[in-house]
């Protein structure tokens, strides 16, 4: 029995240990979460997501999504956290309250809303198709026994497989990210890449790549913020705070500087 | 990567979380691993046979579930779950450590196994008591034996520590990802295969030399 005391002793004291360096300094607040209290607002964010939320070379989380989050936390009073999440745990990060929004070009869809709860849209996006340069790709149709490549889980895939092409394409090549899709296609191994077009348009400027973008889009859709599914509190008070950000010309000072365009999203 | 030199600081700080990680797992696994031997290797039936179940089902599961079950699952435990509830990086070195003091656990004892049991006799021939015969000849030789399967154990432990980035901590193959994600070039990941390479370079010096100090 020694033994096992002496155990739970060195377990118990490992714990102390490791919760005295870990560096998450609750103030006093009585909040079981010690990644999350009352007086932050923790966004989670998949930091590998440019122009909307991206690691800059200093390592610091930045992008547009990143601004509007700022601008909406001190609208709420509260202090802003952004939170690296990994985009398949995005749902259990949420649920359990380790963050409180998911901000980070979150697509709206019918399945998505079935288990969690999203603002008003605040931008506009559209699922395209980018090619190389000198690809004969014109339009949608041509991609017909064309290899494809998109990022596995993403709107992309939805926009594709809803398209009555995507019977006739030659294979669907899935990546971990948008940024190893298009990688990918520079160096040939797909004929062209579904993505989004707020992505296409910055990969394409950042790296002067010889991509072009299809004038035909395969998808429009509109992004979101998301909280947890019995959260309406926050959404409610977020959703006044989106409304200001669209109004008072914050939103718009943001999207000009990240697009060079307002492309924020409003109902008229 | 014209621009590298501003971003050290960065390759810096992941290489920082990658070391800490290590270093804190390799500290609490090793004594906790010979805690985990000496209770595989006790005659009270319970004892030994919950340390069998805890090493059963630690190697039997993937370190990354693992990781997902500290952060995601402990919490979610009744009556107790509110005080296992813990920060990224604290869950992740929970993870580590556990799972790593049950392999070194299991090390242990096949050290303590290769050694003749006649040396117990013959130590206590000799007058010594049960925890001098411990620590001054059991433990010495084990060691010697054990040696090369924990510097083989450490340094999958160094690259191990990239599976962290799935509960959300940043370590270096994440800022190179990052990286990678920014400048739409894969060449950042060579800076995370050489850190990894750096730590394990003195790993391996660290080891070889302690396996010359143990040898007779």
């Amino acid at each position: 029995m020694k033994k096992l005391l002496l155990f739970f002793t060195v377990l118990v004291m490992g714990i102390f240990l490791f919760t005295a360096c870990g560096g998450t300094s609750d103030s006093g607040e009585t909040t079981a979460n010690p990644d999350n209290d009352d007086q932050t607002f923790v966004i989670g964010v998949d930091d590998q997501f440019p122009p909307l939320g991206y690691r800059d070379e200093s390592g610091e989380i930045v992008g547009f999504d990143i601004d509007l989050a700022k601008i909406a936390a001190e609208k709420l009073g509260m202090d802003l956290r952004v939170q690296q999440i990994d985009w398949a745990a995005k749902e259990l990060e949420l649920e359990q309250g380790n963050i409180d929004a998911i901000w980070n070009g979150l697509t709206i869809t019918p399945e998505r809303e079935e288990v969690m709860l999203f603002t008003d849209p605040y931008l506009e996006n559209e699922q395209v198709v980018v090619v190389p340069k000198d690809s004969e790709i014109k339009t949608v149709s041509d991609l017909a026994l064309k290899k494809v490549g998109l990022q596995s889980g993403s709107s992309a895939e939805d926009a594709l497989t809803g398209n009555p092409i995507s019977d006739q394409v030659q294979e669907i090549v899935t990546y971990d990210d948008n940024v190893a899709a298009l990688q990918d296609l520079s160096i040939g191994r797909t004929d062209a890449v579904v993505v989004d077009l707020v992505v296409a348009n910055w990969y394409i400027k950042e790296n002067n790549s010889d991509y072009v973008v299809l004038e035909e889009a395969l998808a429009p859709e509109k992004y979101g913020v998301a909280v947890a599914k019995d959260n309406t509190e926050l959404q409610e008070k977020l959703n006044a705070v989106l409304d200001e950000i669209k109004s008072d010309g914050s939103g718009e000072e943001a999207s000009i500087q990240w697009f060079g365009s307002n492309i924020l999203y409003s109902e008229s | 990567m014209d621009n590298f030199s501003s971003q050290i600081g960065l390759y810096l700080q992941g290489t920082l979380v990658t070391l800490s990680i290590f270093a804190i797992t390799l500290i609490i696994s090793l004594p906790l691993g010979f805690i985990v031997t000496l209770m595989l290797n006790s005659k009270n039936k319970l004892i030994s046979s919950f340390a069998d179940a805890v090493v059963y089902v630690i190697r039997g599961t993937p370190l990354l579930l693992q990781l997902l079950f500290v952060y995601f699952g402990f919490p979610l435990i009744p009556v107790i779950g509110k005080y296992l509830t813990f920060s990224r990086f604290v869950s992740a070195c929970i993870a580590f450590a556990i799972n790593y003091a049950c392999y070194f656990g299991e090390i242990f004892r096949g050290g303590l196994l290769s050694i003749d049991k006649g040396q117990w006799e013959a130590s206590k021939v000799l007058g010594l008591t049960r925890f001098e015969t411990l620590t001054k000849v059991i433990i010495p030789q084990m060691i010697r034996v054990c040696l090369p399967s924990i510097s083989n154990e450490t340094i999958t432990l160094v690259k191990d520590t990239a599976l962290v980035s799935i509960i959300g901590v940043a370590e270096i193959l994440h800022y190179s990802e990052a990286a990678v994600n920014r400048e739409g070039t894969p060449l950042p990941f060579l800076v995370a295969a050489a850190v990894y390479l750096i730590i394990n370079f003195f790993v391996t010096v660290v080891f070889k030399r302690l396996e010359k100090n143990y040898e007779q």
